[in-house]
């Protein structure tokens, strides 16, 4: 299907449409991602931030993330849904979309997994795809982890 | 690593102390819990509700199931952090998210269930017994 590509929240109370197509999708083990993602990884979906028009009331919690990178996580403060991650600081960073807000999951299957070094030894990998220690500049783990 | 267990969400205003073992730890990828879990399935470990004290504020969002129960999720207002979700079938259980508990505490997942709501790029471990809907009702060991 050609954009928009349209997600919301699960009450419904947010929603959003994009204007463009994603550039990138990946799993993040980070720990803060554990946290937001029930001690799964985040799945993301990265867009061009000024292409996702927001309607409904976010929540957002400021943090410096594993990277060193200045982030705002938003939620839906009535049923606690995960929806984004932006970058403030530095500014350029595509926006990550949770996937699991977007109607279709499918949408794009993730390309890489970041922040291995956090995952608990119980984390099912997919070797098929690239498993980064740390960010996408890190070395890979290897299937002897 | 035995009981007691502990937890507590991303901002540290949500804790917890549990008492008691998990009945089971599964991973739930029915479509509610991916919107909620981020794009994931929800990791769950079930305990009895009397072994869990709970400190800090929670918000709630209650909706019916497929099944006609009522399902709570409860989460952190502050950061977002998923905390626990609970069944009016089974009140005396709740399913503490593994992202709330710390980490280390040699807890791992044993079953996946509601596959059939799976995306196709899901990764799954060969190694854990597999539901395409809910699994049976966990009992107490005793």
């Amino acid at each position: 299907m050609p954009p928009p590509h349209t997600g919301h929240c699960f009450c419904g109370q947010v929603s959003y449409a994009i204007d463009a197509e994603p550039v990138a999708s990946r799993v993040c083990w980070c720990r803060d991602c554990q946290y937001i993602a029930s001690g799964s990884p985040t799945v993301n979906v990265l867009f061009p931030e000024a292409a996702v028009k927001w309607q409904g009331e976010i929540a957002t919690i400021g943090k410096v993330a594993d990277s060193g990178n200045r982030v705002e996580r938003g939620f839906c403060p009535q049923c606690g849904s995960q929806l984004f991650s932006r970058t403030v600081e530095p500014a350029g960073a595509s926006i990550r979309i949770r996937a699991g807000t977007l109607d279709d999951t499918e949408l794009m299957a993730p390309q890489a997994a970041i922040w291995l070094d956090s995952a608990p030894n119980w984390a099912a990998l997919d070797y098929s795809i690239p498993q980064h220690r740390q960010g996408l500049d890190s070395p890979l783990v290897g299937q002897e982890r | 690593m035995p009981a007691p267990y502990t937890a507590r969400c991303a901002c540290g205003a949500v804790t917890a102390t549990v008492t008691g073992e998990p009945l089971g730890i599964r991973l739930c990828w029915c479509r509610q819990c991916q919107q909620i879990a981020g794009g994931s399935a929800s990791s769950n470990a079930v305990f009895e509700m009397s072994g869990i004290d709970l400190s800090g504020h929670l918000a709630t969002h209650s909706f019916t199931a497929a099944s006609g129960n009522t399902l709570t999720q409860y989460f952190c207002p502050g950061c977002g952090t998923p905390v626990y979700g609970q069944s009016s079938a089974r009140p005396h259980l709740a399913s503490l998210r593994l992202g709330f508990l710390d980490a280390g505490q040699g807890l791992r997942p044993d079953a996946v269930i509601w596959l059939e709501d799976a995306p196709e790029w899901a990764n799954i471990d060969p190694a854990l017994d597999q539901y395409q809907q809910q699994a049976p009702t966990l009992l107490p060991k005793v």
